[in-house]
């Protein structure tokens, strides 16, 4: 999930992606009036025929890009649920398994920007991280008008294929972790359940899965068989920012979010 | 004199006071290590040096009861600071005596004492720290003081010294008393038991850090083991002073400008064999040697 004011490519980052590993892409976009059965899909009666048929809706995709995602209604947001943890959606009898590999990107605009409904918890759990997108500095910002300032160039194409995806997902799972590093990884995210000012409720086990998962794959990407308390530390963040629930002081004392969960990690030792 | 025989007197009073009945419980503690150090291996008479009592136990305490410091009688007692630190992985106790020799010779110290609860026995045991030893140069303090240089305040000085005295007098009377009492009425004390379980450092002088970061890693290269690559790690992530919650990168970041890359890449390789599977620790080990031995 990214979460950033508009601007700032977002959706072409996750179209982007889409297109370097091929597969399909779909593109929902979320607005106030979306309705569940316009992702999940619905079924239709055939007047000729007379009988019901399914007509699959957008989720059957290996990419799904939910465009901020916020502004739909929890209803339509839940809809996702099913889909993003058990990998199948069931539309009247019948339940239909999703392609794999199955991935949904999802953005989001602030929660302060007008007509955006916040995300349920139990549906932020889902999401495997949330990178919080911020405004470009100056020489970025240059490079940008210089590649997008005329005609767009074109996204990357098939830079990897499905196959690669999946052959990828089982070397990572494969990656090795020490029994400290376990044993960290449990410790952070027991660090958010503890009694804190700012955290109304810590993160789930499945945050603790989140984390390994991600320093599994970035200990993958630096060409090694073994996470390292880097790989660890690394991935924290943006497992766990989005899986807290912050109290209503960081509202009234203005206390970034991100801060409490570096305050967080850095209160548990590295082994 | 009066000085000695006033500490004396106050330590007895202090002793044949403390009922048995008021003594403090003995701990249930998991000891880490029970180690005694000098700042210095080689005085000049009086010159002050430092005695360090570090003790690394697993759980949080506040204060650490039950110690029994080595004889210091041929040595003058300056000053004693202690202070515990509770963290993450426990508790450190240390305890810092301000010493001072006032004739030359090679004095050995210790051991230390600490009576503890085996918490999965729960009987007592006795843990026993190493021995130091410190060389002392030079002449012998003659330790006389100059005359009052007058007549009235060698008078008053006298008077001073002879009612000092008489007070010293009375309390080491009543202190030995209450100690002889003391004794009479206390309960045995529980067995002293031998073993030590946690091996204390080989008596000598203190081992400096390079020394035994070389030792560490000649142990590492004997033994290719992940206790071994961790002790190696433990060692270098002190030197470079890293915090509880920094890992490598922070390390690198923080120390870019210092100049440490050869220690900052030996912590790299050594960190590879520290969390590598197992059956790939060996082969980790030989590659970390060549940053460890340079």
């Amino acid at each position: 999930m990214l979460e950033g004011p508009p601007g700032l490519a977002k959706t072409l980052a996750c179209r982007a992606l889409a297109a370097a590993v091929g597969g399909t892409f779909k593109r929902v976009q979320f607005t106030p009036d979306l309705l569940p059965s316009d992702i999940v899909g619905t079924r239709i009666f055939d007047q000729r025929s007379g009988e019901f048929a399914t007509a699959l809706g957008p989720i059957f995709a290996n990419v799904l890009l939910a465009d901020e995602i916020n502004r739909a209604p929890a209803k339509v947001q839940s809809a996702l649920l099913e889909g993003m943890q058990e990998r199948q959606v069931t539309i009247g009898p019948q339940t239909f398994p999703l392609p794999d590999p199955f991935l949904v990107t999802a953005t989001m605009n602030p929660l302060d920007s007008d007509g955006t409904y916040a995300l349920p918890l139990a549906q932020m759990d889902r999401f495997l991280v949330k990178i919080v997108v911020g405004y470009p500095s100056a020489p970025e910002e240059l490079a940008i008008l210089a590649r997008f300032g005329g005609e767009a160039p074109p996204l990357p194409r098939d830079v990897a294929t499905m196959d690669d995806l999946r052959r990828w997902r089982g070397a990572a799972h494969d990656v090795f972790i020490e029994a400290r590093l376990a044993r960290y990884i449990v410790d952070l995210v027991a660090a958010t359940r503890a009694p804190h000012a700012y955290v109304e409720r810590g993160a789930s086990p499945r945050a603790t899965l989140a984390i390994a998962a991600m320093a599994r794959a970035r200990a993958l990407c630096d060409a090694r068989t073994f996470v390292v308390p880097d790989d660890v530390r690394a991935s924290a963040p943006p497992v766990l920012r989005h899986r807290l629930a912050f109290t209503y002081r960081t509202l009234t004392e203005n206390v970034a979010p991100e801060s409490i969960v570096a305050e967080l990690i850095a209160s548990v030792p590295v082994p | 004199m009066d000085r000695l025989a006033l500490r004396v007197a106050l330590a007895l009073a202090a002793l044949a006071f403390a009922s048995p009945a008021a003594a403090q419980p003995i701990p249930a503690l998991h000891v880490r290590s029970f180690v005694l150090a000098l700042d210095k291996t080689s005085v000049n008479v009086g010159d002050d040096f430092h005695l360090t009592l570090t003790t690394h136990v697993d759980e949080r305490i506040s204060t650490l009861e039950n110690v029994v410091l080595p004889n210091l009688s041929s040595l003058e007692d300056l000053g004693d600071e202690r202070r515990c630190s509770a963290g993450k992985k426990g508790t450190e106790c240390v305890e810092t005596l301000t010493l001072d020799a006032n004739g030359p010779g090679d004095r050995t110290i210790g051991p230390a004492t600490l009576e503890i609860l085996d918490p999965q026995t729960g009987r007592p045991h006795n843990i026993t720290s190493n021995l130091v030893t410190i060389h002392v140069t030079g002449q012998a303090k003659t330790g006389s003081q100059p005359p009052p240089s007058d007549v009235l305040a060698a008078v008053t000085g006298g008077l001073v010294s002879l009612l000092r005295n008489i007070l010293v007098f009375i309390l080491v009377a009543v202190a030995g008393w209450g100690f002889i009492w003391g004794l009479r009425h206390r309960q045995p004390p529980p067995p002293p038991i031998a073993v030590a379980p946690v091996p204390a450092p080989a008596p000598g002088p203190v081992v400096d850090w390079a020394t035994q970061f070389a030792q560490l890693s000649a142990a590492l290269e004997l033994e290719p083991t992940r206790p071994r690559a961790l002790a190696v790690r433990e060692a270098l992530r002190r030197y470079l002073g890293a915090r509880d919650e920094e890992t490598l990168a922070d390390l690198v970041n923080r120390n870019a400008a210092n100049g440490k890359p050869k220690l900052l890449a030996a912590l790299g390789a050594v960190e590879r064999a520290v969390f590598c599977e197992d059956s790939r620790i060996a082969e980790a080990v030989r590659e970390a040697l060549p940053y460890l031995k340079s």
